[in-house]
């Protein structure tokens, strides 16, 4: 069976039946909907399945086929009487219920489906799936891990095409789909062609293995990966790991990297080892025949033993994070680091300041500089004087008739300002934080496990690559020396030009330079090295 | 990925300074760490990466020193010891600092230390009573690492029992990076290529672009591994159009995304015969032939076409991967994988000499006669051309996947001849370390000036074709089509680095400065074609007259006054919205 592409991963030129797009109504409003060109949950439309949205309902049929991009205009839908009509359907459905059902759902509703009108006004844009704008649409069931937040963390565990990674924690999907994206190489053949199984050979094929532990989570989660036709990539398994470890059907993942997002990440990092859990009273022995103590099964670790493994863990309290650094210390990770990502939006305008030019809209009306708030002071001091029946003394401008009469905000002025004006191209252009910041989603904390090197590994390099070292008496013969960068090789000049000083110095002067003078002469030293 | 150091590999060497050291991993050599020491190249080929060595003292009579494995547990036996003391605080004066055998009994004069506080430190640096020549001979021994020199140094600190356990550890911290002969071996990769980079080598060559910017730009234009699944159904696979004056480091970080970066040596070789690799190779590269009959050899998906300024593309930073330009390796991924072509090549290919002309072609029995320093010639040059023909022809034709663009190059120039290449529905990611590009940019897609070209085209606008619309060069009003990009808006991430110590918790205190960084992202797309009237809150009042308003437009072929009035009326929506909900990209 050829197993279905993902739109995530193979969109395609076009919209396909069956296949997840995103209804772009506007940024941050976007609708995920599988198109399909059959309703089968025979939802009472004439045009079969629709989607409908703030700006115009939109049956599959005017979605299906067309280039991603394409802007769709909406369609001309009666909402209103399928309440009725499904009232009908449903009792005739019930009148019928011993009748062959399935044929009913199949052949009935095609027939019923009449062509599609446009509508006047409202459209929308078909674009293909993303992790990015799936992210920002998808059903939240937990807290979400935002783009700038999965996309360092993948770059940082070096989640790449090939690598297995693991996850804990699925949540509400969004970095399953991520990760993904970032390990996807290619599926595991099933058709059995010899090419695609060598081609499956040859390249390490990537995958997510994926754990959730609430069982509602689980279920859709699934069901989300098949409709979104990424089983092949992604494998779900409904566990808690912090009791049960990370084998699936008692087989290593061989994980070349995790991300743990979990509560308690260190009751899931013991399970994360080469050699086993550091069982407490049982040490000798488990060290001693590599047995997992309490099961009485060989250990078998979840992590590829032939590489460095990168882990990521997303919590979101600083007494997690500092619980979990002290785990990883004791279990060997190295190269342990923690950080935040701050993320920011940038809102761009264009800023109108003045009073100059009467009553409009989206201007603040404030003067724009001295010169106008002077003229208008002005202007109001002659009319004050003029009002008490006084010679306006001094210049004054006529004040100016403002056509009050005009509403700033009735079409014409608008589309006026717009077309005529050009108030786009007004203003100074200038740019801020949008409203809205997300100032901490959670730390990150980054660890590399090395792989373990014993002693029989070292020997076997060792007869391979014998190793060379030069005696004290030797001109320079076993190959030249490298890795001394041109700063180096300018500070061993600069330390030889000193220690030459030093003993010039040291000659002419019996006594040894005071501390002082050794450094004036260092920053002599380096002022003529430097020239 | 990388799991053992592989002879000719480029690899990072970081020092107990913190300071990074890029060099390749000869066999035979002698790796040379400045003042730390020197060592055979053989003690870390073919190990793992990751690990940190310890160089020993050197044996009588030899000017190298040997390498031993330091085990994460004495890396971290410091900070664990610390924690234990924490946890189990003890009342006598005994008090450890490292767990690496050196131990300090520090009692104060009346034989009590319980807790010490800052007050009495005395701000002066010249409390080491060991004078410079002393610590010098003492480095000339070098002995346990600098271990013994670091425990010294501390024991002849004459106000050591002043500090307090903070400085304390800071004073050892400082010490330790200064004098411990270790360093930890890790491999070159791309986030390694850009930390060193950033932090070592010159941040401005690549747009001070931090890692979490590179990462974001990666994403945002969707760059994944991306191989039609049937070679027939080509269209299915993914190519990326780029624009990257980094030096190579987008073009890195886009192919290590894609897969395209590392040769696939990380496999047993053994497991795979060569001839099922080339056969699979050739399965990929859906071999463009050029009308001569020359191989090219150029993937035909999952590929990068570079768009570059000079006649030769700036590519230096991929030798760290193994790859030169000038002188590809057949087996390694790019050189099938990243298409390059000058912006000349795009736009006027009939004024570039590679492409325009063609070399002569000869019969077999001229080429039979030729010597074969000439033969040679004639092939290379005809296999040049023919990749270029390939690669220009197959970019000029478009469809695109997406967008990636870091250059000092304005935005909009690059836009205008890009966007027309991308297939709808394709993310456009531009980076730049100041945001003023960006703005201007975002401005030319604002709402109301959509909304200002949909009502009043520029002139002889309406008359072209939808291709030709793409292709429209833009005048003073509108320098690009803003009808072609959605959702365009800027963003920028910064990563903060944490100190985690127990008890001693808290952000790094310092960090670069620089340029922040600014990535624009938004998407191609094809906009319907004739009028298209949008529908906002403001339309709800008016839905009775819906029907109405169609029969008039359909009468009155939406031309007359009434037909103009409501698509006013539509407009002003969009623009009312914008206002309501203060969004830049309000498409309705």
């Amino acid at each position: 069976m050829a197993s279905k592409l993902s739109p995530f991963l193979h969109a395609g030129p076009v919209a396909t039946d069956d296949n997840l797009s995103i209804i772009h109504l506007k940024r941050d409003l976007q609708t995920p909907t599988i198109l399909r060109s059959y309703d089968k949950d025979d939802e009472g439309y004439s045009e079969g399945k629709v989607v409908n949205t703030r700006f115009g309902s939109f049956p599959h049929k005017t979605l299906i086929g067309l280039p991603w991009g394409s802007q769709v205009r909406a369609s001309r839908v009666d909402t209103g009487s399928r309440g009725r009509r499904q009232e009908k359907k449903k009792k005739r459905k019930s009148d019928e219920a011993g009748l062959d059902a399935s044929k009913e759902e199949a052949g009935d509703t095609p027939k019923e489906e009449k062509e599609t009108v446009t509508a006047s006004s409202g459209f929308i844009h078909l674009l293909p799936p993303t992790p990015e704008n799936w992210t920002s649409s998808l059903p939240h069931r937990t807290q979400v891990v935002y783009t700038p937040d999965y996309s360092y963390i993948l770059h940082r565990i070096r989640a790449r095409p090939g690598t297995n990674i693991i996850e804990a924690g699925a949540g509400s999907g969004s970095f399953t789909h991520a990760s993904a994206r970032a390990v996807y190489s290619g599926l595991p053949s099933t058709e059995g062609g010899e090419l695609s199984v060598s081609a499956s050979k040859r390249r390490k094929l990537g995958k997510v293995w994926s754990f959730e532990f609430h069982e509602q989570r689980h279920e859709k989660l699934v069901k989300e990966i098949q409709d979104h036709g990424l089983e092949g990539v992604v494998q779900i398994t409904h566990r808690d790991v912090c009791e049960d470890g990370f084998l699936v059907n008692e087989e290593s993942p061989k994980a070349d990297a995790i991300f743990l997002d979990l509560p308690a990440p260190w009751l899931a990092l013991p399970h994360l080892s080469r050699s086993g859990p550091p069982a407490k009273e049982e040490k000798e022995d488990a060290e001693s025949n590599g047995m997992d103590s309490s099961k009485g099964k060989p250990f078998v670790s979840p992590l590829n033993p032939t590489v460095p493994v990168h882990l990521c863990t997303f919590s979101p309290c600083i007494e997690q994070v500092q619980r979990t650094v002290s785990v990883m210390r004791h279990l060997g990770w190295t190269d342990i680091s923690m950080v935040e990502v701050a993320q920011k939006r940038i809102e761009v305008r264009r800023e109108r300041v003045g009073i100059d030019n009467g009553q409009q809209r989206g201007i603040q009306a404030t003067p724009a500089n001295v010169d106008e708030a002077l003229a208008r002071l002005k202007e109001v001091e002659g009319n004050f004087q003029t009002f008490h029946g006084q010679e306006p003394t001094g210049e004054t401008t006529k004040p100016k008739k403002v056509k009050r009469e005009q509403n700033p905000n009735n079409r014409e002025t608008i589309m006026e300002s717009l077309v005529e004006r050009k108030v786009y191209k007004e203003g100074r252009l200038v740019h801020k934080t949008e409203p809205d910041v997300k100032t901490h989603t959670s730390y990150l904390v980054f660890a590399i496990l090395p792989v373990q090197w014993t002693a029989e590994d070292e020997e076997k390099v060792r007869a391979k690559w014998a190793i060379k070292v030069r005696k004290t008496g030797d001109q320079e013969v076993d190959g030249e020396v490298v890795g001394v960068s041109r700063r180096q090789q300018k500070k061993a000049a600069r330390q030889a030009m000193k220690d030459n000083a030093a003993a010039k110095k040291e000659a002419s002067l019996s006594a040894p330079p005071s501390e002082d003078e050794n450094k004036d002469l260092i920053a002599d030293l380096e002022k003529t090295l430097e020239v | 990925m990388h799991s053992l150091v592989q002879p000719n590999e480029w690899v990072v060497l970081r020092l107990p300074s913190d300071t990074l050291k890029v060099l390749q991993i000869v066999p035979n050599t002698i790796v040379s760490l400045g003042k730390y020491g020197t060592f055979s190249s053989n003690l870390v080929l073919e190990r793992p990466y990751n690990l940190t060595y310890e160089l020993l003292d050197r044996e009588a009579g030899q000017k190298d020193s040997g390498l031993r494995i330091v085990p994460a547990s004495e890396l971290h036996a410091d900070t664990i010891a610390e924690e234990n003391a924490a946890a189990n605080p003890v009342n006598d004066d005994k008090v450890v600092i490292g767990g690496d055998g050196v131990e300090f009994e520090l009692v104060a004069e009346n034989g009590e230390v319980i807790m010490r506080s800052n007050r009495e430190t005395i701000d002066d640096s010249a409390r080491q009573t060991l004078t410079m020549e002393e610590i010098e001979t003492l480095k000339q021994e070098g002995t346990g690492a600098g271990k013994d020199l670091i425990a010294k140094l501390m024991l002849s600190h004459t106000a050591l029992d002043q500090k307090t356990t903070f400085s304390l550890a800071k004073y050892k911290l400082l010490k330790t990076k200064k004098y411990l002969r270790r360093f930890t071996i890790l491999p070159m990769d791309v986030p390694m290529l850009t930390y060193w980079m950033m932090e070592e080598k010159d941040a401005a060559k690549i747009f001070e672009m931090r890692d979490e910017m590179l990462a974001l730009v990666g994403c945002w234009a969707n760059v994944h591994y991306s191989v039609a699944p049937n070679p027939e159904a080509s269209e299915t696979g993914g190519r990326w159009l780029m624009v990257d004056e980094t030096g190579g480091l987008l073009v890195a970080a886009m192919a290590e995304r894609m897969g395209i970066l590392y040769p696939p040596q990380d496999a047993p070789r053994s497991l795979y015969p060569t001839e099922a690799q080339e056969k699979e190779e050739q399965a990929l590269q859906t071999s463009a032939h050029s009308p001569d009959g020359f191989r090219t050899s150029l993937a035909s998906t999952n590929t990068l076409t570079l768009l570059h300024n000079n006649a030769q593309p700036n590519l230096s930073l991929l030798k760290y991967f193994n790859f030169a330009v000038d002188t590809p390796n057949p087996t390694h991924p790019l050189t099938a994988h990243l298409h390059t072509l000058s912006w000349l090549q795009l736009i006027s290919p009939e004024l570039d000499t590679t492409y325009s002309t063609p070399p002569v072609s000869h019969t077999p029995e001229e080429l039979l006669a030729m010597k074969s320093g000439k033969r040679g010639t004639y092939y290379r040059k005809h296999r040049r051309w023919a990749r270029t023909k390939s690669i220009v022809d197959s970019t000029r034709n478009g469809s695109f996947s997406g967008l990636v663009v870091a250059s000092a190059m304005d935005p909009v120039s690059i836009l205008r001849h890009t966007i027309p290449l991308l297939a709808g529905g394709a993310p456009i990611s531009i980076y730049s370390p100041t945001i003023e590009p960006l703005t201007a940019l975002a401005d030319f897609y604002s709402t109301s000036r959509r909304t200002a070209f949909i009502q009043a085209p520029p002139a002889g606008f309406e008359e072209l074709s939808s291709g030709e619309k793409e292709q429209w060069q833009g005048d003073e009003d509108f320098p690009l089509n803003p009808t072609l990009v959605l959702g365009a808006s800027i963003q920028t991430s910064r990563v903060r680095n944490w100190q985690v110590l127990p008890g001693r918790t808290h952000p790094e205190m310092t960090g670069r400065g620089g340029a922040e960084g600014y990535l624009f992202t938004g998407i191609k797309v094809l906009p319907a074609e004739g009028k298209v009237e949008a529908r906002g809150k403001y339309r709800k009042k008016k839905a009775e007259n819906e029907d109405k308003t169609a029969t008039i437009k359909t009468e009155e072929n939406g031309a007359g006054p009434e037909a103009k009035k409501r698509r006013i009326d539509a407009d002003l929506a969009e623009v009312k919205a914008e206002r309501d909900t203060r969004m830049e990209d309000v498409s309705q």
